[in-house]
């Protein structure tokens, strides 16, 4: 059956009337976020289920439920009075009949003004159109409509076939019993075996009844055997008391071996964050370090040149003038000093050829034993003191101290800053000899700087470098600091239990051993009793029916054991293929059968057997993407008449673009037709041009969707409809 | 999968052997229409015939009780 088209009228975001044609091969609609992809997704399933996924609530809700939110805005905004009608039709070409089937679904509202009227339900129609024939004819009869759906795609298959991406984790997971079972199922119908171990362990159950009860007619002792039946029954009880004890130990020792599995996976992720943790905190000491190294030293620059005299750099010539101006300075000075001495010396003669001459000048003794007399001896007359003529005298003696003492004043009073001058210029000698080194001064601090921005800057890019490690590490292994703190703590704990359960698995078994060998015995008691011959019609159906048994069960666990190797196999192709030309963790997937008997868990090993650690959640989706074909593949591999659509809304979301192309290049191989709603091509224009361009990938038709108005850019929805454009 | 099919699962199982029902290469090749004396065998083909054509546990059980007493 190949899905020829899609026709969606006023339906959510495709207001007006929108067409999507189909191939064979790999069909892609490509658009970001919030463009329409997932509801196109909602329209095939509306048509086929009468329902649409709610992502908010992770269900596919009813038409009952989602009512008016079928029907585009745009068409509803437009339309003031009247009916409005959603409907979405899909074409199928079924190539061995050669017939075409049409199937619609529509849905309808009325509208007065602003009251809006809705249908309670959606209305179906199935057309059958012969292609010999023109005229397509309406089906009504319910058996038909669900033979043409099974034919289509029939349930047991649909999880498999048709799915969001999100839904992934929960079509296969193998935390659930039944997952692999009814994955089994689709590739070869074991519950046929189910149904006949069930079928031999009630026919051997009514033989062995009637068998004891034949031994009972027969005992020569019946009080002895109905003794020895009591005990029996009781035995019987306990073994399958027993036995009930045993699966439910197994089922914890199971949990308890998946969780140590999914702890050891998270336990190198929570030891790698938390060595990770360490160094960060390393790196950002040493980060915090060299950072205020640096600030110092950025700093401190404007000091320097004080401190290391950088000031001085280019004032050589400054100093060699002053130099020049201070030897002059010292020579005048000099011969300032010899020119006061000379009028020193001058007037210090003065003095002394004054106290000889004039000869009417008497000898300074004299003058001050005059003086002391009062009496001028040189005209012999009186002279009081202080009078005219004794003052007089006076001053002659007083003239010669007063020059003097003024010479030595104006010596004294001049500026004397020769030691100023003096310091300086030595100073400026000492420093002139440190004018050479700055510039090597000033180059070894530069270098300094440069190589603490340096090492800034690369112990910046690490940390955010083992950052971002952190990070995808945390997001990969879905994790928090504080999860993986306490995760080896968990793993202890689980890995007591799994021992704990272990013990208990083996002291039950030991204890039901004893009590079937004790049911042995009573068994051979009341044979024993026996007297007379039991038909041997009666024992051979008990042995025949008793082999029924065995080999029924021990069938479907090598049948059930065989598939899954199988489901193996076809899994480990896609995965390989998937995984092509990618340099993650490689690996075999190997479904590992856990101690229950029922549940098993994926593993990633090598070559050799040994188990790959940290799965994360692409490696795990991918698993999960590769068994979800592996039960397409090898169910085409045994019945060749089988061909269904796989519809898929953003299936490789989860483990991004790398992996992209050799998903598609799979699925394309695995699936005689898809059509996969996808982001990873809308941004990504070389991704997208290697899928066009790719010869190994088997392309049908390619479209972009893009809404009539952005997302970001929209008030309301009611002028929102969807552009489809054709990519090749 | 079809009778036949089922019925080789069933024969390749140890306990024909090991009982000396059938050997290996006899198992292989046994074919639904072949009347076999081994009781096991007719059980089984009666199990599974009411297991494919869809018929109730009951009537299978009926039939497989009716088959085994008759040997007497």
């Amino acid at each position: 059956m190949i899905l020829q088209n899609i026709e969606l009228n006023n339906f959510m975001c495709y207001a007006g009337n929108n067409k999507f044609e189909f191939t064979e091969g790999i069909n892609i609609i490509i658009g970001d976020n919030g463009y329409g992809k997932s509801k196109l997704y909602d329209a095939f399933y509306w048509v086929m289920y009468d329902r649409c996924f709610d992502t908010r609530k992770k269900d596919f809700l009813p038409t009952n439920t989602l009512k008016k939110h079928l029907i585009s805005d745009k068409a509803l905004n437009e339309t003031s009075d009247g009916f409005v009608t959603a409907s979405v039709i899909l074409t199928f070409h079924n190539i061995e009949k050669n017939s075409v089937y049409i199937i619609e679904r529509r849905y309808k509202v009325r509208k007065d003004g602003t009251e809006i009227y809705e249908d309670r339900e959606s209305e179906e129609i199935i057309k059958i159109k012969d292609l010999a024939y023109l005229n397509a004819r309406e089906i009504t009869d319910p058996v038909q409509i669900t033979s043409i759906k099974k034919a289509i795609l029939p349930d047991n298959i649909k999880p498999y076939m048709w799915f969001q991406g999100e839904q992934i984790e929960q079509i296969i997971d193998f935390n659930k019993d039944n997952t692999l079972t009814q994955a089994i199922n689709v590739l070869s119908n074991i519950s046929k075996y189910d149904n006949l171990i069930a079928l031999a362990s009630s026919l051997k159950d009514s033989a062995s009844k009637e068998y004891q009860k034949k031994q009972r007619d027969l005992s020569g002792d019946k009080a002895k055997s109905e003794s020895l039946e009591l005990q029996r029954s009781k035995l019987e009880e306990n073994i399958k008391a027993l036995q009930l004890q045993d699966l439910q130990i197994k089922d914890n020792l199971a949990t308890a071996e998946e969780k140590s599995e999914n702890l050891l996976n998270k336990i190198a992720d929570a030891t790698k964050i938390r060595e990770l943790e360490e160094r960060k905190k390393a790196i950002q000491r040493n980060l915090q370090d060299a950072q205020e190294e640096f600030q110092e030293e950025q700093l401190s620059l404007h000091k320097r040149m004080f401190t290391n005299k950088w000031i001085l750099k280019g004032t050589e010539v400054l100093f060699a003038k002053y130099s020049d101006v201070y030897n002059q300075f010292e020579q005048k000075k000099l011969i300032r000093k010899a020119e006061m001495q000379v009028r020193k010396d001058a007037e210090m003669e003065l003095n002394k050829a004054m106290f000889q001459l004039p000869i009417d000048v008497p000898e300074p003794i004299h003058l001050e034993n005059m003086l002391e007399m009062q009496h001028c001896l040189v005209c012999d007359r009186t002279a009081p003191k202080d009078s005219k003529e004794w003052l007089s005298m006076k001053s002659l003696l007083d003239r010669s101290r007063e020059k003097i003492t003024a010479i030595e004043d104006e010596d004294q009073t001049m500026h004397d800053f020769s030691f100023d001058l003096k310091k300086l210029y030595h100073t400026g000698l000492a420093l002139s000899h440190q004018i050479p080194n700055i510039d090597d001064d000033i180059k070894s601090v530069f270098r300094k700087l440069r190589r603490l921005d340096k090492r800034r800057k690369t112990l910046s890019e690490d940390y955010q470098a083992v950052d971002a490690e952190i990070n995808t590490l945390i997001v990969n292994s879905s994790l928090n600091l504080s999860q993986a703190t306490n995760i080896l703590n968990e793993y202890a704990a689980q890995n007591d239990l799994t021992k704990r359960s272990q013990r208990e698995v083996d002291a039950n078994a030991h204890i039901i051993t004893k009590k079937a060998l004790e049911l042995s015995g009573i068994e051979a008691q009341l044979s024993n009793l026996v007297t007379g011959e039991i038909p041997a019609y009666l024992t051979d159906k008990l042995k025949v029916l008793t082999e029924f048994k065995n080999v029924t069960e021990s069938t479907r666990k090598r049948v059930f054991h065989g598939l899954v190797t199988m489901l193996e196999q076809e899994a480990n192709k896609h995965y390989g293929e998937m995984m092509q030309g990618n340099l993650g963790t490689r690996g075999l997937i190997k479904f590992k059968q856990l101690s229950n008997e029922k549940n098993y868990m994926p593993e990633l090993v090598d070559e050799n057997g040994n188990v790959l650690l940290q799965l994360n959640m692409g490696n795990i989706i991918l698993i999960k993407l590769a068994t979800i074909m592996a039960i397409i593949s090898a169910r085409q591999g045994s019945i060749a008449t089988d061909l269904y659509t796989l519809i898929t809304d953003a299936p490789t979301s989860v483990f991004g673009e790398d992996y992209t192309i050799g998903f598609c290049k799979t699925v394309s191989k695995v699936y005689r037709q898809s059509i996969i709603m996808s982001k990873e091509f809308y941004k990504n224009t070389a991704l997208r041009s290697q899928l066009l361009l790719d010869s190994d990938v088997r392309l049908g038709k390619v479209y972009m969707i893009t809404p009539s108005i952005p997302e970001t850019e929209r008030s309301n929805r009611n002028s929102l409809s969807t552009l489809i454009t054709p990519l090749n | 999968m079809t009778r036949e099919e089922i019925l080789q699962s069933f024969l390749a199982d140890e306990l024909f052997s090991e009982s000396n029902y059938l050997a290996r290469s006899e198992a292989s090749k046994f074919r639904w229409a072949t009347n076999s004396p081994i009781k096991l065998i007719e059980v089984l083909k009666v199990a599974i015939d009411g297991e494919i054509s869809g018929e109730s546990q009951a009537i299978t059980e009926r039939k497989i009780n009716t088959y085994l007493n008759s040997q007497q």
